[in-house]
């Protein structure tokens, strides 16, 4: 583990790190681009110039490794003075159109010239003109005039997405990037390139003019599209969730998502939800308060069980739920009603084992493993088939559901609406509102649910590690987690910090879940 | 009076012959060869060590210290001649390949012999259609009469050599940018560290040397280093080709020892100035290199250390002499407008700062702008000078540096005479 001084302060990095993994380590300022930690080096911007002692010449941080003693700065003169120039250099060039650009408050140029710049522009001459609103593939479009050519994104697809859409074409300050005619940029990973972007070049269809993102929060969460569980920020505000951008965790997923995942926050927002308590059957909907429903639903199953025991009663379950609400619905289920009668419901067991050799993962769930050791746990191994003959032999009365958060990710949901609704009544636990379930011609209970934003918790993903995630935001007020809902399935009353809250009460947002065109 | 002349590696360039096998062995051609094939590769590398023969691309980096940068075991390695001869003002390679290609090729054989490369290649100039023809038809004859492929002559060494060509790019004459588009890429320069002689073509170890280097290999092998080391001075050892261009009488390539007096090269190898004309500056080494007055031109030697002295550089030997009737303004322009389009656009400071340049000089030279615009020239190609991952921002910033220094008043002139209305050319 070699030793340097970084502006007089002494660090300690391991072997074959470079100077500017050593700037990171030490949490010290340093103006960079081009480089990204989960990209090969490439050494264009030059603005992580660094005084070596010992070197006559400024070397970049990114391509230098680290020896044993070296003393590295920049903070000196001649380093302020060519990083300014730097910045200079990367915006002659570049529009001033901040006040209708879709990064500023997150762009790198902005950041950094606030950091490191700050000098008087120089250049007079008329800028060059470049192609802007370039379509470059169904999820990305680019401006080139406000590209500064980091070739982060040229990298990307070329390292991690291994597909090659991008590319720079022409030379010196003519240089754009592009795709080759026929090959858009069409993958499962294009919106990794948005994030890399440091600047407002290459902006997503879905997101772009929605919102300035400084009025967005930013919550810690887990990707629930697959068993991956790619570690996530979801940003909000009042009006409900606008995007989810991966953050870093190198066990897991790097420094990426796919685009899948990043839809996942489309059944999250009010537009999609189920907002209160809805109880009836097809054509004769009423609606009530949610507790209301959850009340009356948990006491119609306490009633089933007294008049017809354990098995007339059934739970079916979806890997969707965090590891905690499987243990309150399973000590309601196996203890309170005494019933064994729980089944796995499996989007597509089938593909439960495919991978794209990336990140995404066939298992659209983000808990399999937790609800898995939860069943095993609760010692209950319900076969499919039993619960379809037990349905048709008229043996199960009373069915709750605890069904897809994501309902896109269940292609057969129409196909179990209608087995399930064999029964006599059907309590269906639910975040999404859904037109199929509307159809039902049971008895039946629609409790709404949280969505793994409004909840904190944990999944447990592919690999068996266990991930928390904290509450964002509340979008449906009246929305319960399972836990929530098995206190008041068994009788009892919320207590008063379980209770929902809402920021605000909902406010119908009219733009989020329709992806935007060009 | 062409006594100043010494003709070594250009001895037989008036003979047409000489570009064809035949006439090539006639006049000693592939005898040394043979007596490279027997030497112990490590005695090779030692004598052009000893000759003290430094690249004649442009750089002047010992050729025999580049050669022992290649890592002692690895195969395969691989020797590529830099014939992309691009620095405007220079045209010795083409000349070189179009008289002599086998001269090249031997210089070749016995430099991949003394590394231990299995595979060459000649990368030449996109525009030098004629010298592909040339060298290519030499390679043939030189593959017939077993100076290459398998087992040549006997000695068990087996070479392959091929030639390759980009779209004629400046920028492909950076021997990484080179190996970039060898390898079917953008010709772009590549990140160093890692350098070429321990990751080059494909990344393996690659050793870049240009045609004028290789081609002296021979000599040095022929006649010893110590006959080598006759020629020059003692730190710039040799001949050299030199194509003078611009206000002479005689402009051409020019065989002379190093350590010529530049004004020998103008006013007695090259016929001199046309009559009435002064001498105003002199390029040295190209394009790139920074310019010469009159007065330090006077007095310049061409060899590596005079130059260097004097803040400017040997280059690739191209002199580029400009007598009075010039515009200082409109040439840089010129010359600026060329790095601007040779700009490969990888770092921003060369990418932005030679656009910027180049239409701030538009500008001058337009009349459309005033004094503080000079200094900003001298600004930007400070802040561009070694801050990039090749010297092609350097390239661009030192004429552009010298420029405005040593002729300023010709700068603040021409817009004096702007801002009064007077002409203005450009």
């Amino acid at each position: 583990m070699p030793k340097l001084k970084i502006n007089g302060k002494e660090v300690e990095v391991p072997q074959g790190s470079t100077i500017i993994q050593a700037f990171k380590a030490a949490g010290t300022d340093i103006c960079h681009y081009c480089w990204h930690p989960g990209l090969s080096v490439a050494g264009v911007c030059r603005l992580c110039m660094v005084q070596i002692e010992g070197m006559p010449k400024l070397q970049i941080a990114c391509n230098t490794e680290v020896k044993e003693g070296m003393v590295v700065n920049n903070t000196s003169e001649v380093v302020q003075e060519t990083v300014r120039w730097g910045l200079d250099f990367h915006l002659i060039n570049h529009p001033l159109d901040c006040p209708i650009c879709d990064q500023a408050g997150e762009c790198g140029l902005q950041d950094q010239y606030m950091r490191f710049g700050k000098y008087d522009p120089e250049m007079a001459e008329p800028k060059v003109k470049k192609h802007k609103v370039i379509d470059l593939g169904p999820t990305v479009v680019l401006d080139s005039e406000r590209c500064i050519l980091c070739s982060r994104c040229v990298r990307f697809t070329d390292e991690v997405s291994k597909t090659n859409e991008l590319g720079i074409f022409n030379r010196g300050d003519h240089s754009e990037i592009g795709t080759t005619p026929g090959k858009p940029l069409d993958n499962n990973y294009t919106l990794n390139t948005v994030d890399i972007c440091p600047v407002g070049a290459l902006t997503s269809k879905d997101f772009r003019f929605r919102q300035r993102v400084w009025y967005l929060k930013e919550a810690e969460s887990i990707c629930p599209g697959c068993s991956t569980g790619c570690n996530v920020s979801v940003h909000y505000n009042e009006e409900g969730v606008w995007r989810v951008k991966p953050r870093e965790n190198k066990d897991v997923n790097g420094y990426w998502m796919c685009d899948v995942g990043r839809d996942t926050y489309k059944f999250v927002n009010v537009k999609t939800r189920l907002l209160g308590g809805k109880l009836g059957k097809r054509d004769s909907w009423q609606f009530v308060d949610a507790a209301d429903a959850a009340r009356s639903a948990g006491l119609k199953l306490r009633e089933t069980v007294e008049k017809h025991g354990p098995d007339s009663v059934a739970l079916v379950v979806t890997g969707q739920y965090t590891n905690e609400e499987y243990q309150d619905l399973f000590k309601f289920f196996v203890i309170q009603l005494k019933s064994k009668n729980i089944f796995h419901w499996q989007n597509n067991p089938e593909k439960f084992n495919d991978f794209d050799g990336i990140l995404y993962r066939g298992d659209h769930n983000p808990n399999t493993k937790g609800l898995e050791a939860a069943l095993g746990t609760a010692g209950v191994k319900g076969r499919w088939e039993d619960l379809q003959s037990q349905l048709g032999g008229r043996k199960i009365k009373t069915v709750l559901v605890a069904g897809p958060e994501n309902q896109v990710s269940f292609p057969d949901l129409q196909e179990k609406i209608k087995l399930l609704s064999q029964a006599e009544s059907l309590i269906w636990m639910t975040a999404g509102n859904s037109a199929l379930l509307d159809q039902v011609g049971c008895e039946t209970w629609q409790i709404p649910l949280k969505t793994y934003i409004e909840k904190s918790g944990s999944f447990t993903n592919f690999q068996g590690k266990v991930q928390s995630f904290k509450m964002g935001t509340t979008i449906v007020p009246q929305a319960f987690t399972i836990s929530e809902a098995m206190e008041l399935f068994s009788g009892r009353d919320l207590s008063w910090n379980t209770r929902p809250r809402g920021l605000g009460g909902p406010k119908v947002n009219y733009s989020v879940g329709q992806r935007g065109a060009l | 009076m062409a006594s100043l002349e010494t003709k070594l590696l250009a001895e037989h360039y008036d003979k047409p012959e000489f570009q064809k096998l035949d006439g090539y062995k006639k006049h000693g051609g592939y005898a040394v060869l043979p007596k490279a094939l027997k030497m112990e590769p490590k005695a090779i590398i030692d004598e052009v060590k000893a000759s003290g023969l430094r690249g004649r691309g442009g750089a002047g980096f010992p050729t025999g210290m580049k050669w022992s940068f290649l890592p002692a075991n690895g195969e395969p390695r691989y020797l590529l001649c830099n014939a992309d001869e691009g620095e405007p003002g220079t045209f010795k390679d083409r000349l070189m390949m179009e008289r002599a290609p086998h001269q090249l090729i031997e210089g070749m054989i016995i430099s991949a012999f003394a590394i231990g490369s299995k595979k060459s290649y000649i990368y030449i100039r996109g525009e030098y259609d004629y010298s592909k023809a040339v060298v290519k038809a030499a390679i043939d004859e030189a593959y017939k009469a077993g100076y290459l492929g398998k087992n040549i002559l006997g000695s068990g060494f087996d070479h392959d050599m091929d030639i390759y060509s980009g779209a004629g790019a400046y920028i492909c004459g950076e021997e990484t940018g080179m190996i970039s588009s060898l390898e079917g890429l953008k010709g772009q320069p590549k990140l160093k560290p890692p350098f070429p002689a321990v990751q080059g073509y494909l990344r393996k170890p690659t050793i870049v040397n240009n045609v004028e280097t290789l081609a002296a290999v021979k000599y040095i092998i022929r006649d010893g280093a110590a006959a080598y080391k006759k020629y020059g001075t003692e730190k710039s050892p040799g001949t050299k080709l030199f194509s003078v261009s611009g206000n002479v009488v005689k402009p051409g390539n020019y065989e002379v020892p190093l350590g010529i007096s530049l004004k020998d090269i103008i006013f007695t190898v090259c016929g001199g100035l046309k009559p009435g004309r002064k001498l105003k500056a002199v390029i040295p080494g190209g394009s790139s290199a920074p310019v010469l007055t009159a007065d330090e031109a006077m007095r310049a030697t061409m060899d590596y250390e005079c130059l260097a002295q004097m803040g400017s550089m040997l280059g690739s030997g191209a002199i580029v002499v400009i007598d009075d009737s010039n515009s200082m303004v409109d040439l840089l322009q010129v010359i600026m407008h060329f790095y601007h389009h040779e700009s490969c656009g990888q770092c921003t400071p060369c990418r932005e700062g030679t656009g910027w340049l180049s239409k701030i000089l538009h500008d001058i030279a337009s009349g459309h702008a005033e004094s503080k615009d000079i200094d900003l020239v001298k600004k930007i190609s400070e802040q561009m000078m070694g801050k990039t991952i090749c010297a092609l921002s350097d390239a661009a910033a030192m004429p552009a540096i010298s420029f405005v220094t040593k002729f300023r008043d010709e700068f603040e002139q021409h817009l004096a005479k702007a801002s009064t209305g007077s002409a203005v050319h450009a």
